[in-house]
């Protein structure tokens, strides 16, 4: 009974925690961001108002006009000179966007069109989803001995760390690998590539995109006239999927560090139990999984700290 | 010649080699330690082999993509221009490059989320707070619509390290809503199978009923529902507001569709109401996708274990055939060096009483008999292969004049 009670006790501090973050993020955003709104405001009307000024047009025809290129836009149609050339729908790109939709990203800045293409989408998720996310954790699992337990006994045996002490040093070169390897080094390719990023909008990409947020504020690969776009956009593609592997693994190492550091009982969450699941990583524990009731197997508590996204819910 | 060594039965335990026998287990050829490297070669295999299927998934979606979506492209773009085309030749004073600035300055506008057409003055900002609410919703959930993003350079960062701190606190929150889901609904389905149970009805039928049980009702209560609401409120045909939904809940959100990111008139308590539905959604989903990630586990698994299976029994049938092989060679090449002996004796005999003949000519048959030495223990308890005194090699008689010379190379095992 107890233990039921301090579930929904560390349950309700949750919600409450999560609400006042949404709340302290909301007042920063606004206050950062109001500002340059009201600007970019300001300037659009004043430059609308000289566009009507010198030309012959009526207010209604140009807000006629603006209506059917911004609706086509929204879909990636541009009505600029040099962009009718480009297709949005080519092989690499169609691939691209599999891709992004398929690892959860999605960018946005290509949508399906169609009904077809919408219908298609709802079924290709569905199934992409999980697929991706069982994909990623089995490599994961896979990884992790090469790169957590290997390098984490080679410290207990030869520095003659304590465990604890091996695996915190562990991580904390591991997470300076990943940060340089993963998001400063592309940063700066993608900076010197797109003309218009700085390094600061190349490493927010990258942080985005890893994150599986993605925004799409930025999108590589999309300047008019880029060179050998179908290659950059495949490089793109396995940069993400490498690069959200690594991110599980970071964190698939996290959770095994809060485990020996007894947070994960602490919390009273699911421990990490790696070493049971050496053999047979995707398939092991399937007959213990078989729970009474299939729908608790189904809704089996998450694991938290484990995974970028809900999404990515190993068993 | 080895047969000199074979016939020392000090060596014969040397050669002894393990029986294979007829069992219903794979049977492992080499020692024990090479039993890890057969796993993790399959391993590593197994995962190559997924990698490869989903790669092979995104191909085929590309292709499908491309076929469903070039058309419908095409068409807008042909709209467009004509459009285009229309203002530039009924106004024209205008011409092309100020239309194109214009056009360019209004995209980046739209980017940035302000809306040019109608009446910019007593519009709703995008980053008041229930909007930047939101924002900071979508944010941490790692939807992330992009109908809004940040453009402010601390902005940005600010956006990267709330990132970096919320969604992992996010996860915790649908850890625990996931559970408490779980528990209400395990309540309702024991429940439910208690009177399955007075039924005697099978385990597993049980199961799969309150499986499908679970999905249906989840898909009326997250799915349904909230695509009826979004179909009367926002102005979508049904199948984009399920296009919405699932695209939300499986947080690709690409923000083409944004509920409470249109122009209308919202009730005060949409927005919040929308928060709460993709918080609980979420939940849901994860269920769902972590069902059908199970599915495709078990059959990946059955998958591996047929093919195990099939391996197991291919290397069991190979290493019974070569074993018989071996045997049947083995004992054939005893008994031809037995022959053989036997046969060079009585000649030697048979010369020493004749006397002066040693002139003979001896045809070699050319018949030569690669052995393979392996257990010298059977050598002696064999059938004999001979029939009338000459000698049976496989059935066949070698064609010799004389059944002397018959060269065998012998290996030792």
């Amino acid at each position: 009974m107890s233990t039921a009670f301090r579930s929904c006790f560390v349950l309700s501090g949750f919600i409450l925690a999560y609400i006042t973050y949404l709340l302290l993020g909301a007042l920063v955003f606004s206050a950062i961001e109001r500002p340059v709104e009201e600007t970019l405001k300001s300037d659009l009307s004043s430059l609308k108002a000289e566009f009507l000024n010198l030309s012959c047009i009526n207010a209604t025809a140009l807000e006629v006009f603006l209506e059917k290129v911004l609706r086509a836009n929204k879909y990636g149609v541009s009505v600029l000179e040099n962009a009718t050339l480009r297709t949005n729908w080519d092989l690499a790109s169609s691939l691209f966007f599999a891709n992004t939709m398929v690892t959860t990203v999605g960018y946005g800045h290509t949508t399906p069109l169609s009904d077809a293409g919408k219908a298609f989408s709802i079924v290709y998720a569905l199934i992409g989803v999980p697929f991706t996310m069982l994909v990623l954790t089995a490599c994961v699992q896979r990884l992790m001995h090469p790169l957590t337990y290997g390098p984490i006994s080679v410290c207990q045996r030869r520095a003659g760390l304590q465990p604890r002490a091996a695996s915190v040093v562990h991580f904390i070169v591991l997470l300076f690998l990943v940060v340089l390897g993963f998001f400063v080094l592309p940063a700066l390719v993608f900076s010197a590539i797109e003309e218009t990023w700085s390094f600061l909008d190349a490493f927010y990409f990258c942080f985005i995109s890893l994150c599986t947020i993605g925004l799409g504020d930025f999108v590589p690969a999309e300047k008019p006239g880029q060179r050998l776009r179908a290659l950059y956009k495949i490089s793109v593609m396995v940069y993400l999927f490498v690069g959200l592997m690594v991110m599980f693994l970071v964190l698939r190492t996290f959770h095994k560090l809060a485990d020996v550091h007894g947070w994960t009982a602490f919390f009273q969450l699911p421990s990490c139990d790696e070493e049971d699941e050496d053999k047979e990583p995707i398939i092991e524990r399937e007959p213990d999984e078989e729970s009474p009731e299939a729908e608790q197997a189904s809704v089996k508590p998450l694991d938290p700290s484990s995974q970028v996204s809900y999404n990515s819910i190993n068993r | 010649m080895a047969a000199p060594d074979l016939l020392d039965p000090k060596s014969a335990t040397y050669n002894t080699k393990p029986r294979l026998s007829f069992s219903s287990k794979p049977i492992v050829y080499n020692s024990g330690d090479d039993c890890d490297t057969i796993t993790t070669v399959m391993k590593w295999k197994t995962v190559v082999a997924i990698f490869l299927l989903v790669v092979l998934y995104l191909i085929i979606g590309a292709t499908v993509f491309k076929a469903l979506e070039q058309p419908q492209e095409s068409s807008q773009k042909y709209l467009i221009v004509q459009e285009k085309i229309n203002f530039l030749s009924r106004h024209t004073c205008v011409n092309v490059s100020e239309l194109e600035d214009l056009v360019k300055q209004v995209v980046i506008a739209i980017r940035a989320g302000v809306n040019p057409s109608g009446h910019p003055s007593n519009e709703s900002s995008m980053w008041d707070l229930s909007s930047s609410f939101f924002f900071a919703g979508t944010v941490i959930t790692t939807i992330g619509f992009g109908n809004v993003s940040p453009h402010t350079e601390g902005g940005r960062i600010f956006c990267i390290i709330y990132a970096l701190l919320g969604i992992p606190l996010f996860g915790f929150l649908l850890a625990g809503v996931g559970d408490q889901l779980g528990t209400i609904f395990g309540k309702g389905i024991a429940k439910v199978e208690k009177m399955f149970v007075k039924w005697n009805v099978s385990q597993t039928k049980i199961r799969v009923t309150s499986t499908v049980l679970f999905i249906l009702f989840g898909c009326l209560l997250f799915v349904a529902l909230p695509a009826l609401i979004f179909q009367n409120i926002e102005g979508w045909s049904t199948l984009e507001s399920i296009y919405f939904v699932v695209i939300t809940l499986t947080t690709i959100g690409f923000g083409d569709f944004v509920a409470g990111g249109s122009e209308i008139e919202y009730l005060d308590y949409y927005k919040p109401i929308v928060w709460f539905w993709i918080l609980v959604g979420l939940a849901y989903f994860a269920a769902v996708l972590s069902m059908i990630g199970d599915w495709l586990r078990v059959i990946s698994k059955k998958t591996k274990e047929e093919v195990g299976e099939f391996r197991a029994h291919a290397a069991e049938w190979t290493a019974n055939v070569s074993a018989e092989f071996k045997e049947t060679r083995r004992r054939l090449s005893v008994e031809i060096y037995d022959k053989f002996q036997r046969a060079a004796y009585i000649k030697r005999k048979l010369s020493s009483e004749l006397g002066q003949n040693p002139g003979q000519d001896m045809m070699p048959c050319k018949r030569t008999l690669s052995v393979n030495f392996t257990d010298e223990l059977e050598k002696e308890g064999l059938p004999t292969l001979t029939r009338n005194g000459s000698l049976y090699l496989n059935g066949l008689t070698p064609d010799c004049p004389d059944h002397g010379e018959i060269s065998i190379i012998e290996h030792l095992k």
